[in-house]
């Protein structure tokens, strides 16, 4: 095999655009496609919660310390879930610095998929709005240098807020026609906002839409969100970066066929296997466990699963979710600085190109 | 095989077969099923099936022609759920079936629950659930609800968002033996420790066995906290109240 060309040292914009285009990339980059916000880095930026879920100065202050005082490659300000909930009129409960802002789920807006009514000027919505005025500083701010993931929320997801989660799954089982109405009475809130996320300078979006293994079947995912989620990845313009939580492994054969960039994965599915399900079909950022390790281990167990992912030649590094805010700067610094490590160990890391088949290169990395 | 020959129902058969693989939970109920009556069979069926209306009609129907409120509870009811519990814990089914195999036993028990209370018949014990402070999720817990009171506990809900004080006051005005708490964000897991040292001041956790649960959630922290046990699905919490109890799974 013919060694590939060294690769040219890249911005962290470059890495990670490079990275979810599934292109070679100088050394794998340190994302976040959720949020990295921490009580210690409220108080460093003096951007505490909740404002800085609702203020976009403070939002993009306190999102800009993930690149400024950790080291990561890209830039997340949306640290919730709930941005384009409260638009709809949900409930929200803002709560303070040490808790994050949650959905009143309890207190479902509606009940049929004829009450779904999307506020016209929904994206005018102070708390949407807010995302898109942080996105747009954050770009002036730091031009090209680092990457920026904006996040729109997937329909699914949006159902859970406003039917409530029991009876959005309870009516997912009685009635598939009143369900898919539901989901397409949405979706296009979510195509919206991606746009506008990246009409507003964000180089990639996440999509959180929550057909989780711990609630619902692989056999849902398939039934009910993969044709969405092609249609998500035609129609927004940037690479999109799926969020699930918890066990996803058994529906990443249809996530692997949606087109869409990359697929943010949690610690319960191993990065081996996940790997090799996927097969190159789509990348994968994750999978740092959050609970167990980031907030209450040591850096040197932060090291050991970056590794792994690594190893298993995972494409972009990243917290597996939104990290617990208590959880201590010195263990997420370990994240970059681990990657850097392996990367000096491992200087002719395989490359894998576009077909994913780990064949020896230069100092490049590529899946 | 010859055991699973004296069930009536071949749709009890079939789900035992295809779905139980324990030996120990295999015998367990299967010995359960062959003790229980062709009409307590089909309420088990209906209710493995999630169908709500047939549960109710046939639970009416059962108390009408005398069946004991305890018989379709323990031989249809609690039956149909175990098989359930072990489905979902081995991941055949999911929570949206959970939960239409809940709404049948909420139908079933709407009948039952009456008369059990009229006639002053003991649960197994009382638990106190809720989510613990900040924390406004709940769907695992009221899956740990509907098996627990599927498996003859009595259960008080008090809800998502629950401060230490609430748990008190419940375990205090119900006279409780075991506290569940759930949590399903990282940053309200804390608050099932703060809850504990509440019962701690407040002299009262000495009187209670204290379980927890919930995606983030690991017996590492259950320990750190000071919690009795913890319970990684709803099947688990049942099975960890009943060992809190003294009670034979």
């Amino acid at each position: 095999m013919t060694p590939a060309p060294p690769i040219p040292s890249m911005t962290p914009r470059q890495r990670v655009l490079a990275a979810l285009g599934r292109r070679p990339v100088d050394r794998t980059p340190v994302a976040n496609p959720t949020s990295i916000a921490t009580v210690e880095l409220m108080d460093l930026a003096d951007a505490p919660f909740p404002d800085a879920n609702r203020k976009p100065e403070l939002m993009a202050r306190l999102a800009a310390t993930g690149y400024t005082e950790l080291g990561f490659d890209s830039i997340m300000p949306v640290f919730t879930i709930i941005q384009e909930s409260s638009a709809l009129g949900c409930k929200i409960q803002w709560e303070q610095k040490d808790n994050w802002p949650t959905v009143r789920m309890h207190e479902p807006i509606f009940r049929e998929p004829e009450d779904i009514r999307v506020p016209e000027n929904w994206m005018e919505h102070p708390d949407t709005e807010c995302v898109l005025e942080a996105i747009r500083i954050l770009r002036r701010e730091f031009g090209g240098e680092v990457a920026i993931i904006g996040k729109t929320m997937g329909p699914w997801s949006l159902c859970y807020h406003c039917f409530g989660v029991e009876p959005f799954l309870l009516m997912s089982l009685d009635d598939p026609e009143k369900t898919r109405q539901c989901l397409e009475n949405l979706k296009e809130m979510t195509v919206a906002f991606g746009i506008a996320q990246a009409e507003a300078g964000a180089d990639a979006v996440t999509l959180p839409d929550h057909a989780t293994g711990d609630l619902v079947s692989a056999e849902y995912y398939g039934r009910y969100l993969k044709d969405l989620h092609k249609e998500f990845a035609e129609r927004i313009p940037i690479p999109i970066i799926l969020h699930i939580c918890g066990r996803t492994v058994d529906r990443m054969p249809y996530i692997a066929e949606t087109g869409m960039a990359a697929f943010h994965y949690d610690s319960k599915n191993d990065p081996a296997e996940s790997m090799a399900v996927v097969n190159g079909r789509i990348g994968l950022v994750g999978n740092i466990n959050n609970p167990e390790t980031l907030f209450a281990r040591t850096p040197e167990d932060v090291r050991r699963e970056v590794y792994k992912n690594l190893d298993a030649g995972v494409n972009l590094i990243a917290p597996e979710c939104a990290i617990p805010l208590q959880t201590s700067i010195e263990n997420l610094k370990e994240i970059p600085l681990a990657v850097q490590d392996w990367h000096r160990e491992h200087p002719r890391a395989p490359v894998d190109g576009e077909t994913a088949t780990g064949q020896e290169g230069g100092n490049v990395r590529a899946r | 095989m010859s055991e699973l020959g004296d069930i009536a129902s071949d749709f009890i058969r079939q789900e035992i077969e295809e779905y139980i693989a324990r030996p120990d939970e295999r015998e367990r109920i299967t010995n359960t099923f062959r003790r229980a009556s062709e009409r307590m069979q089909a309420i088990a069926a209906a209710l493995i099936d999630g169908d709500h209306p047939t549960v109710d009609r046939l639970t009416r129907e059962a108390l009408e022609a005398g069946v004991g409120a305890l018989e379709v509870m323990d031989f249809g009811l609690i039956a149909g759920m175990s098989i359930v519990g072990v489905k979902f814990r081995e991941n055949f089914i999911y929570v949206p079936e959970v939960l239409a195999c809940a709404r049948a036993m909420k139908a079933g028990m709407a009948h039952i629950s009456p008369i059990l209370s009229a006639s002053g018949i003991e649960p197994l014990g009382k638990v106190i659930m809720g989510t613990v402070k900040g924390d406004l999720h709940d769907i695992g817990k009221n899956l740990c609800i509907m098996m627990l009171r599927g498996s003859g506990f009595e259960v008080i809900d008090l809800g998502v968002d629950t401060s230490p004080d609430k748990f008190i006051a419940a375990v205090e005005q119900h006279n409780a033996s075991i506290v569940g708490m759930s949590a399903l964000l990282t940053t309200t897991m804390p608050n099932m420790g703060k809850t504990i040292e509440a019962f701690i001041d407040a002299d009262l956790r000495d009187q209670v066995k204290i379980m927890v649960g919930g995606a983030p959630v690991t017996q590492d922290f259950a320990d750190d906290m000071g919690a009795d046990g913890y319970g990684k699905d709803a099947v688990a919490c049942v099975t960890l109240a009943k060992q809190l109890l003294g009670v034979a799974a």
